[in-house]
């Protein structure tokens, strides 16, 4: 195995090969920073030109792609409150109030830390536990899936807000939006117009929700703080932060390594169960949301922690964990490279080759962060006023460019509208981000665990790992509602 | 009444809206389904439920337990009435937009969005700013996405002869 790991490397360190993961890493950290403009995209495009290249080197360029997109999206989130991809979300809810406090740098320097600790580790279980994970992967069934998804969203509707009641009622919300266009068996939900028949895309919804309710309150309250932010340069991240956020990388790399070895789950729903752990853990849960750099941590190490563990079903079983690593199974087969076990066996030093591609780009991550970082940084100069139009025409045109649609225009519109009356009454945006997301695969798990019982409720709870995740739920819920009674008894104290 | 007992209201209401009204219309019944598969209104029927639950609780809690400070809405000072009006006039400005975008044809359209909405966040001091903002950006990003992406903008039924 030595033998092959360093035959690999020495295949691996050409010119050629870090200057395609190196213009991969860049490309996605852009691409990733633009709102609207998504990981999916940036892997799409670039699978065209992989067709003139060597099979590892064109596996890579994706690989780097989606791993700098994965990052770049935190950039958007924290310096304008728009996360350029669903897994930065969480980001944002303590990035922006950061940057409003002058702090982006430090923000977007935890992102970048905890983004290359998660992804280093991500590649490290992909390395070694690809086969195992896999294989444990493929013993959820419907009712354990539906089960998970349940204690994702129960957890990330107690972390959100200060209500665990206000954020049941946004998962509800997300839950129904989810319900618009086809259903599994073909009946159309919702459909008022014809362009619902086909739901609701998440960038739409996504961008409208987090980044427009900032445009209508300023054109609404017109508080918009005047003061500018301050530069980014002297504002690096000090070694107590970072310790003091350690353990909340370690444990969100993790979830976003074994979450995301589980196909369907993402970085999107590693990146929430993170920040939910971290807040529920941390003896700072409490400035969870109002600009906590632990938050950050959490958030970003978990869905760059996701990316290399998304690999693993794929290499292990030819099962893509998620639309992008399907783009890649594409790629793959254009390449002559089947993937699932028998590729271990065939092609080894390809898999080598390209798990130590994965490793040291984790390294380039680091250092297109860093470099992006300061091109991104004159952003915080800029006004809100002419920011916030800004960015609403950059969301416009991402959003119309993703499907050539007016109606996802409409949809980013009225999002915005919806998010703004979400504000206003003080209910959270992030269970209903996360209940959206994961809504149709909640339906639908839930839907073929009923229909393999036969109508039987009592088939979510059948087996250990079900029970496991009953008993984590009960435990999320007692948690948050004791929190939620401890915070209201010391509220009505403080008066006296 | 009380922001919390609004919210609880509204919540409600929405909830029920949405399981009596739009869950019988909107959500069809197909006249077979296979096996022992739940129909498809199941599940919005499900979380209407649990919603009008979650409403109903918002509002018994909002009469029984002590009102906890909500976090202060920061203005410019404006009268409620002031920023009702500004917020009616920008979801105009946004339904002109999404109705004339038709008409006016992609670029236009964003162009005057942009400037309206400028305008509306009070901004006068930037001229240069809000012009290049309004008029040029609109431009580099439709060529950008033209040229990078090959997305195609819809041009305007009116202006479509200028080719635009």
């Amino acid at each position: 195995m030595l033998n092959d790991i360093l035959l690999a490397l020495y295949a691996v360190a050409t010119v050629q090969n870090l200057l395609i993961m190196i213009a991969g890493i860049w490309g996605g950290v852009i691409v990733g920073a633009i709102p609207g403009m998504t990981g999916t995209m940036a892997v799409t495009l670039a699978l065209p030109f992989t067709f003139y290249m060597d099979p590892v080197p064109s596996i890579l360029l994706l690989v780097a792609l989606y791993k700098g997109s994965t990052y770049g999206g935190s950039v958007s989130a924290i310096l304008i409150k728009t996360p350029g991809t669903a897994s930065a979300a969480c980001t944002a809810l303590d990035g922006y109030p950061l940057a409003q406090q002058g702090k982006a740098g430090k923000a977007l320097n935890m992102a970048l830390y905890s983004s290359v600790t998660g992804d280093f580790i991500s590649n490290l279980s992909l390395i070694f536990f690809a086969a195992p994970l896999a294989v444990l992967a493929l013993r959820i069934g419907p009712p354990e899936f539906f089960m998970l998804m349940l204690f994702a969203l129960t957890t990330v509707a107690g972390v959100s807000g200060n209500s665990l009641l206000l954020g049941l009622v946004s998962a509800a919300l997300g839950l129904l939006l989810a319900t618009v266009g086809e259903d599994m068996y073909g009946s159309f939900r919702f459909a008022f117009t014809p362009d619902m028949q086909a739901g609701l895309s998440i960038a739409p919804v996504l961008i409208g929700l987090f980044a427009l309710p900032e445009l209508i309150k300023l054109v609404v309250m017109r508080a918009a703080k005047k003061e500018e932010a301050a530069t980014l340069g002297a504002q690096h991240v000090t070694r107590e932060e970072f310790m003091g956020s350690l353990r909340s990388i370690l444990k969100g790399s993790v979830i976003g390594s074994f979450l995301g070895a589980i196909p369907g789950i993402g970085p999107s729903s590693a990146a929430f169960f993170s920040y939910g752990e971290a807040q529920r853990s941390s003896k700072n849960g409490a400035n969870f949301g109002k600009g906590e750099l632990e938050g950050i941590a959490a958030s970003e190490s978990a869905n760059n922690g996701a990316c290399g563990a998304t690999m693993i079903p794929l290499l292990a079983l030819g099962v893509p964990g998620d639309v992008i690593t399907g783009v890649m199974l594409g790629a793959f087969m254009i390449q002559g490279l089947t993937p699932g076990p028998l590729l271990f066996q065939t092609n080894i030093h390809e898999v080598y080759m390209l798990l130590i591609g994965m490793l040291v780009s984790s390294v380039l991550l680091f250092f297109a962060g860093k470099a992006t970082m300061r091109m991104f940084a004159k952003v915080s100069y800029i006004p809100q006023t002419l920011l916030t139009p800004l960015v609403l025409l950059l969301c416009i045109f991402g959003i119309y460019s993703i499907a050539s649609s007016t109606f996802d225009v409409a949809v980013l519109l009225v999002m915005g509208l919806v998010g703004f009356g979400m504000f206003l009454l003080n209910i959270p945006a992030a269970p209903f981000l996360i209940a959206f997301i994961l809504g149709p695969m909640l339906e639908e798990n839930l839907r073929r665990a009923l229909a393999i019982s036969r109508g039987d409720p009592a088939v979510l709870l059948s087996s250990p790992i079900t029970w496991i995740f009953a008993v984590l739920i009960v435990f999320a819920l007692s948690f948050t509602l004791r929190r939620e009674i401890r915070k209201s008894k010391t509220e009505r104290q403080v008066p006296q | 009444m009380t922001k919390p007992v609004l919210r609880g209201l509204i919540i409600a209401a929405f909830f029920a809206l949405t399981a009596f009204v739009l869950v019988p219309v909107f959500v069809p019944r197909p006249a077979f389904i296979p096996g022992f598969a739940p129909p498809p209104d199941m599940w919005p029927r499900t979380v209407s439920t649990i919603g009008i639950g979650l409403g109903l609780l918002a509002l018994f809690l909002a009469f029984t337990r002590p009102t906890t400070a909500e976090e202060r809405i920061e203005t410019d000072g404006s009268s409620q009435l002031q920023m009702v009006l500004r917020f009616l006039e920008l979801v105009v400005v946004f339904g002109l937009f999404l109705g004339l975008l038709p008409h006016l044809g992609f670029l236009l359209a964003t162009m005057l969005l942009t400037l309206t909405v400028v305008l509306l966040t009070g901004e006068r001091q930037h001229r240069l700013w809000i012009v290049l903002l309004s008029f040029v950006a609109p431009v580099l990003l439709l060529l950008f996405f033209n040229y990078s992406l090959g997305t195609q903008f819809p041009k305007g039924v009116l202006t479509k002869p200028f080719g635009f």
